[in-house]
């Protein structure tokens, strides 16, 4: 099984989700993690799909399904090598009076985890990196007592010199930038 | 909202002007009826009911610019869009109300896009403060219909109707084309526009960009293919009739006198008397045609997708062979089998583009090699079909004589089973768009709604419809949309009083154990006289060609039953799952 990342850019708007994971419910394929949000272009989303396949053909396929929903504008898929990709998690750990103290000195040189908020019984610490730094930190904490834990999904882009709206179509896009 | 309805109402009448421009304001209603008019929409296949209800008496006040047929179930509607779309090559137009008007579409839209065709569907919804409150008659049609739609829109302002119903044409009609559904909330359909109507045909959606003219580089890779090839073999589908490039076709096929060959919605694009033309291809197809698959060194696919129909056994098929693949959706290259030269583009660019690369060639030698196969055909299957012994009549002669009776030239509209099949074989098309059927979907009950839908297309053809027993229990209500608009559709039903392909399925593959495929079937004929349609059963053969010729006497609709041996198989036959190599004749 190879993990695949497919960009997606498509207009913003209502239903498109439903859509493209329609076609994946069809191939039988699950969805590892999804994240959406608009690009620097108003009015275009961009997705970021992660999949487990064993078959580099019926990626090739799916990607080329996807292709043909009408306001999709254009769709890369991807190998981990291909990318540059991360996640932010966020974990809430409880700190009850007289537990271990926690190290924030050692979680901030060797985690690269930060502490953005804290109570009297508990921390939130944010984690950003790659699914397997985050849960090399999952495994670090989990002593302390994790009562929450949140990964975002990943965001990747590619390694090619062109940004990936370059090769969408070119039209009278207004740009936030 | 049933006031405001009145309201408006009370306001006509209001002649819709012809032109683009309309100063006054229009009701959402009337916008949407001016723009089909504007789209140059002539015909609607609808049923009403409560969300659609102002958008029908808008259509009062347009009678004598939109004919509607008002069909007696919704999926009549929806196959005779298809019927009316696949001989005019134009989307055929569905009004619908909301919740069950429009769940009783979705075989119809189902059907469109598997088999390519274009159609829109108007359909009413519930006012857009009701979406989500579980009120009468609301149903999630966005919802429903996403897989089974090229592309669906919820309109809930009257302001959006004259942009999305141009849109929605667009995308129905071009590229590869497919049903559209478009679901208009009652809000929609009364309040007043907000600016004057104004109607632009859409000829660009930005996201969307179907590729016409093909890519040189892969036109002169298939040409230089399509040159070094001895055995080159041509598999013609749907496409070559949905571009119209029959013309184009027959010119590309003299010049490289390659033997020709087409899938079962490919029939009717080159003449059955072509004597390059091999027969049809699939799993009931010519032997000739099935076998050659898998001994030509060149396959070239032409608008067409490798149906596993046509196919077989996928893995075994055609492995010998170079591909050339010319095909609209990208997504068809690759997706069952392997394109050496794929070339994406409209059929009718891509044959223009071959044709001055391609060499003036004879392949009479290759050509004949299909002609065995051709001779163990016609005396293992085509003579024992055509001159049986048997007491009763046989679906195939029937066919037959009826080809010879119209002289190839009507549109033959088959129901789904061993009818449909009989008709694809024994039918002699020698015009295009003549063969209109539910090929990918297999929907039974096809084609009575098909038939009157494509009468009204083309009024000029001689439309037949060939169903069986069991599919005209499927959809008979229809005989009442015929009657009432008096469309001089031909009936046939061939009656064996059996589900019959199933049947045979069972009587070969699984041990004669006939599992409910046996019908009590009603009285045909009894029934049409009910609707108002004449018509007689016809038992005996030497009845058969008086019988035929009386239908097609016929100046008004006629129902002639056709009562066939009951235990008739249809051959050759690529059992399921097998290679085409494994085909059985008996």
């Amino acid at each position: 099984m190879n993990t695949y990342t497919i960009c997606i850019f498509t207009e913003n708007t209502i239903g498109l989700l439903n859509r493209i994971t329609i076609i994946f419910t069809r191939r039988r394929i699950n969805i590892e993690s999804l994240t959406v949000s608009e690009t620097e272009r108003m009015g275009v989303s961009r997705f970021t799909i992660v999949i487990k396949h064993d078959s580099r053909e019926a990626v090739e396929k799916l990607v080329r399904q996807i292709r043909k929903i009408i306001e999709v504008m254009a769709v890369f898929g991807y190998l981990n090598d291909e990318i540059v990709s991360n996640e932010i998690a966020l974990f809430k750990i409880a700190t009850p009076l007289g537990s271990k103290p926690l190290d924030i000195e050692y979680i901030n040189k060797n985690f690269n985890a930060w502490v953005v908020y804290w109570q009297l019984d508990y921390v939130v610490i944010e984690k950003t990196g790659s699914e397997k730094q985050i849960f090399e930190f999952f495994s670090y904490i989990k002593p302390h007592g994790i009562l929450e834990f949140v990964r975002s999904g990943r965001v990747a882009v590619g390694k090619t010199e062109k940004g990936l709206v370059e090769y969408l179509p070119e039209y009278e896009w207004e740009y936030y930038l | 909202m049933n006031t405001t309805v009145i309201e408006l109402t009370a306001e006509k009448p209001q002649p819709a002007v012809p032109s683009a421009k309309l100063l006054k304001p229009l009701t959402g209603a009337e916008a949407l009826m001016q723009a089909l008019v504007e789209e140059g929409v002539e015909t609607i296949f609808g049923y009403p009911g409560g969300a659609i209800m102002p958008v029908y008496d808008a259509l009062y006040d347009y009678q004598d610019r939109l004919n509607h047929i008002l069909v007696r179930h919704e999926q009549g509607a929806a196959h005779a869009a298809e019927g009316y779309a696949r001989v005019t090559g134009r989307a055929g137009v569905c009004l619908v109300t909301s919740g069950p008007g429009a769940t009783n579409l979705v075989t119809g839209i189902a059907d469109a896009l598997i088999d390519s065709t274009p159609m829109v569907c108007l359909v009413g919804q519930v006012a857009m403060k009701l979406l989500g409150t579980d009120a009468f008659q609301e149903t999630d049609v966005i919802g429903v219909t996403m897989p089974i739609t090229k592309w669906n829109y919820q309109i809930t302002s009257a302001d959006e109707i004259p942009e999305i119903i141009a849109k929605a044409f667009y995308l129905a009609q071009s590229g590869r084309p497919g049903p559209v559904v478009i679901d208009i909330t009652k809000n929609a359909q009364v309040e007043l526009m907000t600016k004057a109507f104004h109607y632009k045909k859409c000829e660009r959606v930005s996201t969307y960009r179907p590729r016409l003219i093909p890519k040189q580089d892969q036109v002169e890779k298939a040409a230089e293919l399509i040159n070094k090839a001895k055995k080159p073999y041509m598999l013609v589908g749907h496409g070559v009739l949905i571009s119209k490039a029959e013309k184009e076709l027959l010119a590309f096929v003299e010049k490289t006198g390659i033997p020709v060959a087409t899938t079962l919605l490919g029939q009717s694009a080159l003449s059955d008397d072509h004597p390059l033309y091999t027969g049809w291809l699939g799993m009931h197809g010519n032997y000739g045609s099935n076998v050659m698959t898998n001994q030509c060194d060149l396959l070239i696919g032409i608008g067409m997708r490798f149906d596993d129909r046509v196919t077989g056994n996928a893995e075994l098929f055609a492995r010998q062979a170079k591909v050339v693949h010319i095909e609209i959706d990208p997504a068809e290259i690759d997706k069952v089998i392997k394109a050496d030269a794929p070339v994406i583009g409209d059929v009718k660019e891509v044959l223009n583009r071959l044709m001055p690369l391609v060499n003036e060639n004879d392949h009479t030698a290759w050509r004949n090699e299909f002609r065995k196969y051709d001779d163990i055909e016609e005396e293992k299957v085509t003579q024992p079909a055509l001159a049986p012994t048997t007491e009763k009549i046989k679906m195939a002669e029937a066919i037959n004589l009826l080809s010879k009776k119209t002289n190839g030239e009507a549109v033959m509209v088959a129901d789904v089973g061993q009818h449909q099949m009989m008709t694809s074989a024994y039918y002699e098309f020698k015009k295009p768009h003549s063969l209109v059927t539910s090929g990918g979907l297999g929907t039974m009950g096809f084609a009575l709604p098909a038939a009157f839908g494509a009468k009204v297309g083309d009024p000029s053809r001689e439309v037949i419809a060939i169903i069986g027993d069991g599919c005209f229990q499927m959809t008979l209500q229809e005989l009442g949309t015929i009657a009432q608009n008096k469309l001089p559709v031909k009936i046939i039903i061939l009656n064996n009083n059996y589900l019959g392909m199933v049947r045979q399925w069972q009587q070969l593959f699984f041990e004669r154990r006939y599992s409910f495929v046996e019908l009590q079937n009603p009285d045909f004929i009894t029934i049409a006289k009910g609707f108002g349609i004449v018509g007689h059963t016809c038992a005996k053969r030497e009845d058969l060609s008086a019988s035929l010729d009386t239908l097609l006497a016929s100046e008004t609709p006629y129902l002639l039953e056709i009562i066939v041996e009951q235990e008739e198989n249809v051959f050759p036959m690529v059992p399921a799952g097998t290679s085409v190599a494994d085909i059985r004749l008996e």
